[in-house]
């Protein structure tokens, strides 16, 4: 089976929720060494109210529009805005669909993708989550062109957000806050890459479990 | 081990594996630091162990004689004398060069040594005076530079026509051009014919304001003469050979900017005292730092009077006169032997724990606890709107066609944002989650509150998150028809350099344009101009904060980072987050020096220029220690002649509980004064009209 079904997807979001509230302490830490150290608290602030809210059962769209509104609205911050336009964008790829194959959830993912890219100013290199995330959506495509079946994919997209989240240690932060120090924030990996690689391998377990 | 610790480069070391000791890791530091001349942080790095853990091996390494230090006989004994001279005649600091120095001369080498230390001895912003003879001329010439700026070098005393190359013009201007420092003269004779001709002179206000310049002398250096008849005094013109005819100088035994002193110290009273031009005893006993260089068994008895006279604070002498004078007052020299200093207790290898106490229920209730007490404390200041605790209005009379003032961002900084709506100041605040930004909705609904038809700005730090939160509610707000227009705070200059102003983070200065821009509001000025006056508010801030302590999280109750017991942070924002650099500890007016300088470098107030003030408490740091760094930061500013137009001291923009401190100094024009002197009502920030 190469899809799966929207509807009772939600419980997703649920799983990536708890993926971030189980590492709430870890993400500050990360955080705490080149910035405020709130990035643990503020995303399981944030996905955990999310996941008290979501039907598990409704549709993958409707958990992630709740997940989406919660950022948004009641988190702030940048990871508030970011995650938020990235959670909006993916429900609206989705939008009314039935099933859920590669070429889906590939369109997903790289609608979120955009708009992280539209809020934000960052550019790959800049120390962000789109050190983890852009490698990630080019990983899914080329492994589906290639041939690859939906679950190597997943694979893929997992292995290249590890290595791009990984990647982010040898970098000098260029926009956030964590830029004003400059070379001192080197040696130390990007809370938001960190996060945002948790999220997509924590997509692709629930999925490829699903699929399987 | 008498050699120096050379430094060895890294290129020289690399290419071989290096010696383990057979794993030994008191061995393996102590080679590092004694015979390769690493930095501890160095061998921290090298060994994969912490800065404190290779302190303590060393430490342990010397306890357990895997080091044995040894110092050669003759440095020992000059530091062996030094300290019973500190302990003595409780100096502050005591230098004595070795006797034996090699063919140079003695004045030489004590001239040498003086300019050495100089750099421990001044600090920007000192006006330095210095008197005239051999060994002042030897200093002044020694000297090569300083990293105090900001200097006046001022003679001591007027002038000579003596024939001798060591005048006090002589010495006084080259020790300013060596260090930088500006020049002052007292365009007078040292000894004048009459003390009417003193009258008529100190009348004169070039010589009189010369004069004045002696009253603001916060390090002197000054030498000393023997009354042998060899001696220079006799041969300067500073004395008067009929008067000593007349047995006024037989007491005497030495002589200092042209006075005369006893064994025991006190100023021997003459008819020259009233033909003096320069420093008075009194004056000079006064005078912060008092560095004296001499040497030769000559000066052994006027050393010792100006010791016993309470003139000196810093003695700068050779091993043959110290011993001199130790002898003269009493000490076998056999029981001068050196004091050893207790051994350093070895450090705990980590750090302590890193919880941090606070008054607090849940975590997740600090901030709407916060902000529900604040609003009970101030309920003629600020008020909710419609029952959000996040958004929260002045309480002040809305006018119709008023500009409207937003300001936020995250909680944390209290005093901050909250305290500083109400009129005169902003219309509205919107209040995040610690340290990060609202979500567009409340700063929306506040925007709302605060538009009465003349439009919004919208003025809060410049942050990532702050910026995409106020924007998407600005772009809501214009749906609605209200414009809303962004000033970016980025008074922060440690932030990022001068050629990238906008990229800087908004901190304590932010409270200043808030000000600006609320009394232009207040004017009722229309929009364009408001946002021009806080735009010129903004770019007239200069702000760097140092920290001492790191900040603790309410959700975390942790530091947000580790700082070592000799290490401090400069540059630090108002997030908790670590600074621009890490710098060893200072002392207070080291810390400001630093601070003032680097915005000097920047700002260049000019003579006679109008600054307001900011001396604000990152949030650990108490009232006390704000006045501290205030007493030195008035000193800079008064040796650079600008104008305090306005101080602010206390807790104005925090970073939670941090200990630390920052400066915010703000250039003002007649219009930005203005419109900081107007009334304000918020509850960190109170002003009577004029």
């Amino acid at each position: 089976m190469q899809e799966i079904n929207n509807k009772g997807a939600g419980g997703i979001i649920s799983g990536v929720a708890a993926v971030i509230v189980d590492n709430k302490a870890y993400l500050s830490e990360i955080d705490g060494k080149i910035g405020d150290g709130d990035h643990g608290v503020n995303m399981a602030k944030g996905f955990g109210r999310a996941a008290d809210r979501l039907d598990p059962e409704g549709t993958l769209t409707e958990a992630l529009q709740v997940l989406s509104d919660v950022l948004m609205s009641e988190i702030g911050g940048s990871m508030g805005p970011l995650y938020g336009m990235m959670f909006s964008d993916m429900a609206d790829s989705l939008g009314e669909a039935e099933t859920i194959d590669a070429a889906k959830f590939g369109a997903m993912i790289r609608a979120g993708l955009e708009g992280v890219q539209d809020i934000g100013s960052a550019k790959v290199g800049d120390k962000t989550l789109l050190d983890a995330f852009t490698p990630a959506v080019d990983a899914f495509d080329a492994s589906i062109a290639a041939g690859n079946t939906f679950p190597e994919a997943l694979v893929a997209m997992k292995a290249a957000a590890e290595t791009g989240r990984d990647s982010t240690i040898d970098m000098v932060a260029k926009v956030g806050r964590s830029s004003r120090l400059g070379e001192r924030s080197r040696g130390v990996l990007d809370a938001g890459a960190t996060s945002c690689a948790m999220i997509l391998g924590a997509f692709a377990e629930d999925i490829t479990a699903r699929l399987s | 081990m008498g050699q120096p610790r050379k430094r060895v480069s890294k290129e020289s070391r690399s290419g071989r594996a290096p010696l383990r000791f057979g794993d030994d890791p008191l061995l393996w530091a102590s080679w590092l630091y004694y015979q390769e001349g690493l930095t501890q942080g160095e061998i921290a790095d090298e060994l994969g162990i912490s800065r404190p853990t290779v302190n303590s091996y060393l430490a342990d390494a010397r306890a357990k004689g895997i080091v044995n230090i040894s110092i050669s006989e003759a440095r020992l004994r000059a530091v062996t004398i030094a300290q019973a001279l500190e302990a003595q005649f409780g100096l502050e600091s005591c230098l004595v060069v070795p006797g034996e120095g090699g063919p140079r001369p003695l004045i030489d080498r004590l001239g040498a040594a003086a300019a050495q230390s100089l750099g421990s001895h001044l600090h920007s912003g000192d006006t330095v005076a210095i008197t005239w003879g051999r060994t002042m001329l030897a200093l002044a010439e020694a000297v090569s530079g300083t990293e105090a700026r900001d200097l006046v070098v001022v003679q001591a005393t007027g002038g000579t026509t003596a024939t001798i190359p060591y005048t006090p013009e002589a010495c006084a201007t080259r020790l300013a051009e060596n260090t930088g420092a500006r020049f002052v003269p007292i365009s007078a004779p040292a000894i004048v014919s009459s003390s009417e001709a003193r009258e008529i002179l100190l009348r004169e206000p070039v010589i009189a304001e010369q004069l004045a310049q002696l009253d603001r002398v916060t390090c002197v250096l000054f030498g000393i003469s023997s009354m042998r008849p060899d001696a220079t005094i006799h041969t300067s013109g500073f004395f008067d050979s009929a008067l000593k005819n007349k047995g006024y100088f037989d007491n005497a035994v030495g002589a200092m900017m042209g006075r005369f002193i006893d064994a025991q110290g006190a100023a021997i009273p003459s008819p020259l005292d009233d033909r003096v031009m320069g420093m008075e005893l009194d004056r000079l006993r006064q005078v912060p730092r008092r560095i004296l260089v001499a040497g030769g068994l000559d000066k052994v008895p006027p050393i010792l009077a100006a010791l016993r006279g309470g003139f000196v604070s810093t003695l700068i002498t050779d091993a043959t006169t110290g011993e001199g004078i130790l002898r003269a007052e009493g000490f076998e020299p056999e029981k001068i032997a050196p004091k050893r200093r207790a051994p350093t207790p070895s450090e705990p290898a980590l750090t302590r724990s890193d919880h941090v106490k606070k008054f607090i229920n849940r975590p997740k209730d600090a901030v709407d606890e916060a902000l529900t007490g604040a609003l009970a404390a101030f309920p003629e200041h600020i008020e909710p709107i419609g029952g959000s605790l996040r958004a929260i209005r002045a309480r002040a009379d809305k006018r119709d066609g008023k500009v409207g003032v937003v300001i936020g961002g995250g909680a944390g900084h209290e005093p901050g944002f909250i305290g500083f709506v109400g009129r005169g100041l902003a219309d509205a605040v919107v209040v995040g989650n610690v340290f990060a930004s609202p979500p567009p909705d409340r700063i929306l609904s506040c925007t709302r509150d605060a538009d009465q038809g003349a439009g919004v700005l919208y003025i809060y730090g410049n942050y990532t998150g702050d910026v995409m939160n106020f924007d998407m509610a600005a772009d809501m707000a214009a749906a609605e028809g209200i414009e809303a227009r962004t000033i970016l705070t980025t008074d922060d200059i440690a932030s990022a350099g001068a050629d990238e102003r906008a990229a800087r983070r908004g901190t304590a200065g932010n409270i200043f344009v808030f000000k600006v821009a609320g009394a232009a509001a207040a004017r009722m000025l229309p929009l364009d101009e408001c946002e021009r006056l806080a735009r010129k508010a903004n770019a007239a801030c200069y702000t760097i904060g140092a920290a001492l302590e790191p900040s603790s999280m309410p959700d975390t109750g942790r530091r947000s980072f580790s700082l070592g017991p000799d290490d401090m942070e400069f540059g630090v924002g108002v997030h908790g987050e670590p600074g621009v650099s890490r710098i060893p500890l200072q002392s207070a007016d080291r810390i400001v020096d630093r601070i003032v300088d680097r915005i000097f470098d920047e700002m260049r107030p000019g003579e006679g220029g109008k600054l307001a003030v900011l001396v604000n408490s990152l949030g650990g740091t108490p009232m006390m220690e704000l006045f501290i760094l205030n007493r030195r930061l008035m000193q800079r500013l008064s040796a650079r002649s600008v104008d305090v137009h306005t101080t602010l001291l206390g807790h104005y923009f925090t970073s939670l509980d941090m200990v630390g401190a920052s400066i915010t100094l703000m250039a003002l024009d007649e219009e930005l004064a203005g419109l900081l002197d107007d009334p304000c009502n918020g509850f960190a920030w109170m002003k009577q009209g004029r």
